[in-house]
């Protein structure tokens, strides 16, 4: 190296044609695949948390000697497995082709249909799931001996019964956003941040 | 961004930015993501700038923080092929991101520092006074001339062993 590193730099930047910076045009197009691809990652790891928890769920309770609501659980689960799979499914029939701000409009519209569909079904799915762990309970309770469930005891259990179906969409939300929070805050701010870049 | 936020406040720094890009990136696809991202943080944070310090500096600090956050979250993800054992010369040399085959070789020396590093020799390169790499870095300024010369001859080194 007969040149000194000064000089390597000076001279070398001289004429170079290099420096000519890329096109920022496109400037979105990796970020968004990335947080598409990142959002049906979690949601592929979702579903195989939900099946793995309808394999474990009966053996569990089958020591604890709750089958039937261990069994009730597990079926229930595995319905909004499959219930979950047919949603993600959905996200095929968006047009790849668009460009990455149409693409992620149009993904979050999809998402938010989604999110839509699925307060419906939570309204019925978590009374149930709430039911099936006063079962459980219950269960328990008779096991020591406990006897017959109390009026009052009973009236509660309507009650709360009656409170879950009532804020499923609350309760729903909050276990998306507690799931999913960060990630649908990434894409709410990258629509936000596009939207204003095309305004200029 | 408007155009003429990008003509005005970043096109006459983009030589400035691709030198510290080019730093720490291997690869024209990597490069260019890095570019885009300088760009984009230049234009977000805009709103920040006091004029406290001169907007190039400012631009300087951006383009090096964008640049150490992206390569430490690729590090994070398992790319590992920033450390400096097991640099990818070929991109740099043989492909030539560089018509100066002495510049490609020197890059590929400084793709060897650590990342802080880095930032100061491109900094004391493109002629910035002691005082100003130390704002931009963030460092005391006492220290850095005796940083400078040990960063120099391992650059110097590196190259000997590996071209000459």
């Amino acid at each position: 190296m007969n040149d000194s590193i000064e000089t390597i730099w000076k001279e070398g930047f001289l004429h170079e044609k290099s420096l000519v910076a890329p096109s920022v045009n496109d400037l979105y197009n990796r970020k968004s695949i990335h947080l598409v691809d990142r959002i049906k990652r979690r949601f592929q790891v979702n579903l195989v948390m939900i099946v793995v928890m309808v394999v474990l769920l009966p053996v569990i309770c089958y020591f604890m000697q709750v089958i039937w609501q261990g069994v009730a659980a597990a079926i229930l689960l595995l319905l909004t497995a499959w219930y979950n799979k047919r949603q993600i499914d959905g996200i095929k029939s968006l047009d790849q082709g668009a460009t990455s701000f149409e693409y992620l409009r149009s993904f979050d519209r999809w998402l938010r249909d989604v999110l839509a569909r699925s307060v419906k079904v939570a309204r019925f799915s978590y009374p149930l799931y709430f039911l099936i762990a006063v079962s459980t309970g219950w269960s328990a309770w008779n096991r020591q001996g406990g006897g017959d469930m109390p009026l009052i005891a009973g009236i509660i259990v309507a009650a709360a019964t009656l409170a879950v179906f009532y804020f499923s969409d609350k309760i729903y939300r909050w276990d998306v956003r507690l799931m999913y929070g960060r990630v649908f805050n990434k894409l709410e701010r990258t629509i936000a941040e596009m939207e204003t870049l095309k305004q200029g | 961004m408007s155009n003429d936020f990008y003509r005005t406040s970043i096109l006459p720094y983009a030589a400035v930015i691709i030198k510290i890009c080019r730093a720490y990136t291997a690869s024209q696809e990597d490069f260019e993501d890095y570019y885009q991202e300088v760009c984009l943080q230049i234009w977000r944070s805009r709103a920040n700038f006091r004029g406290q310090c001169s907007w190039s500096t400012w631009v300087y600090r951006v383009a090096l923080n964008v640049c150490l956050t992206l390569l430490r979250r690729k590090k994070s993800k398992g790319h590992t092929y920033f450390s400096s054992d097991a640099l990818p010369d070929v991109v740099t040399v043989e492909n030539g991101a560089f018509a100066d085959e002495q510049l490609n070789q020197l890059y590929v020396a400084v793709r060897h520092l650590s990342e802080v590093d880095r930032a100061l020799i491109l900094l004391y390169l493109e002629e910035k006074s002691y005082g100003e790499i130390a704002e931009v870095l963030g460092t005391n300024v006492n220290n850095i001339g005796v940083r400078i010369n040990r960063i120099k001859e391992r650059l110097k080194k590196i190259i000997n062993e590996r071209f000459n």
